[in-house]
């Protein structure tokens, strides 16, 4: 059995992001970033993974909704193998704000039975809110699990009409989408943090 | 005041630009449920859609009044609040919001649509448990987050059973029978036929008699090429079991 998971939230604009993080072998970090509405940031997070069971669950959630600028870069770096990285990053933006994500995911020449997926999300809400996703993929070695995906959408007209179908207002079958899309990140945070995200909705 | 919940008067629709609906008529009574049939395509789902309100369908020409009131000028929200209810062919997965917090919200909003006040927490339950019932669903269901992961007759049960819970005057069901097993097809059935009243009128949309031998219409409609071709009783669909659809209508 692990010792149990170092559990650390940051809120960007408001704590400094921690880190460069170095994950020894057997080493487990989970990390959610929280980006609330009228923050805008430029934060760089670096976590290096050094031996094999090393672990990394990184969470992000932002809500940009006026004319915030939120820049996210991420980079995990796989130098042994053995080790496994998770991110999962999802937002909204909204009104004119602009959104970044940067995600490097480097595994070394050595770095076998790595396994590194990442996954940048961004629901846009407003014809003139931007968001960018880049993610980067540099792997050096042959045996490994390494995957990404990235999305830009917008609210499902299908969900809407469902659930305007059973009565619920427009207004409030957004809300639900939005909570629904953003259910998997928001169930990382405390209670309080996650009742001031659906506040700010 | 019209002695008809429903009226559909020459009712012709698009998608994307495409006629679908080319004038469909039909008027139904309280009490009374009609059947629509009709082969792939004659535009069964479109008429679901349309008198539910889905906004990327328009409405070219007809008119559809409900309890005498113009239909087509509500939002699918109000339609609802007047007392429709569709049941979705394919009923959308909404991951993270649970079955309970749905029904929730959409029972309170019709409720404040009424001017009532919202149900109490203890009557909101009483309330889910008696209907859960109705459908064979167990505790777990309500926990459940909306139809994620549900086989297709789970999906099918959790329409009837958001029907119960909403109790509408006038129910539409989209190809509730299709993906359904046997079992799975009588606990629908027995719901739907529960919910039969002399106030209340729906439509039951099939390919199949399978659906039609348990809940029985009083009038059939078939359906074909965006008109109806037919109108008749019950013997209608022991016609199209034997001769298909290939020789009714022009």
């Amino acid at each position: 059995m692990k010792e149990s998971v170092p559990e650390l939230l940051c809120m960007l604009g408001r704590d400094a992001l921690p880190g460069p993080f170095r994950l020894e072998a057997g080493q487990a970090l989970r990390l959610t970033l929280l980006a609330l509405p009228g923050v805008s940031v430029d934060a760089s997070l670096e976590v290096q993974l050094l031996g094999p069971g090393a672990e990394l669950d990184l969470g992000g959630l932002y809500l940009c909704r006026s004319d915030e600028r939120v820049r996210l870069s991420v980079r995990v770096r796989h130098e042994a193998g053995g080790a496994v990285s998770h991110q999962l990053l999802k937002g909204i933006v909204d009104g004119t704000a602009r959104f970044s994500f940067d995600g490097l995911i480097y595994v070394a020449p050595d770095a076998q039975k790595t396994e590194a997926v990442q996954q940048n999300h961004s629901l846009l809400l407003s014809d003139s809110c931007q968001a960018e996703t880049r993610p980067q993929l540099e792997i050096y070695a042959d045996d490994v699990i390494c995957s990404h995906g990235a999305t830009l959408g917008h609210l499902n007209a299908d969900e809407q009409f469902y659930m305007r179908s059973r009565g619920i207002p427009e207004e409030e079958a957004r809300r639900l989408q939005m909570i629904s899309f953003l259910s998997p990140v928001l169930s990382r945070l405390p209670e309080a943090l996650q009742e001031e995200c659906l506040a700010a909705l | 005041m019209s002695e008809y919940l429903l009226e559909i008067n020459d009712l012709h629709a698009s998608v994307s630009g495409k006629e679908i609906l080319k004038g469909v008529s039909l008027c139904i009574a309280p009490g009374e449920v009609h059947a629509v049939m009709g082969p792939n395509g004659a535009g069964k789902s479109t008429l679901s859609a349309v008198l539910a309100g889905r906004p990327d369908y328009e409405v070219t020409a007809g008119t559809v009044l409900f309890r005498g009131r113009d239909l087509l000028a509500l939002s699918p929200e109000e339609r609802s609040w007047a007392g429709l209810f569709l049941s979705f062919q394919y009923p959308v997965e909404i991951p993270g919001v649970s079955i309970t917090n749905f029904m929730k919200a959409a029972v309170n909003a019709r409720r404040k649509a009424r001017g009532l006040p919202e149900l109490s927490a203890a009557e909101f339950l009483k309330l889910m448990k008696e209907k859960m019932a109705l459908v064979q669903m167990k505790g777990e269901f309500a926990r459940r987050e909306l139809n994620v992961g549900f086989s297709g007759g789970e999906k099918k049960r959790n329409e009837i059973f958001q029907m119960a819970m909403i109790d509408p005057l006038f129910s539409i069901l989209d190809e509730t029978d299709s993906g359904l097993d046997v079992d799975a097809l009588r606990i629908v059935a027995d719901g739907v036929n529960a919910l039969r009243s002399p106030e209340k009128a729906a439509i039951v949309i099939t390919h199949y008699k399978r659906l039609l031998d348990y809940i029985r219409p009083d009038v059939v409609h078939i359906l074909k090429e965006g008109r109806i071709v037919r109108t008749g009783g019950p013997e209608l669909v022991e016609q199209i079991e034997k001769e298909g659809y290939e020789g009714i209508g022009a």
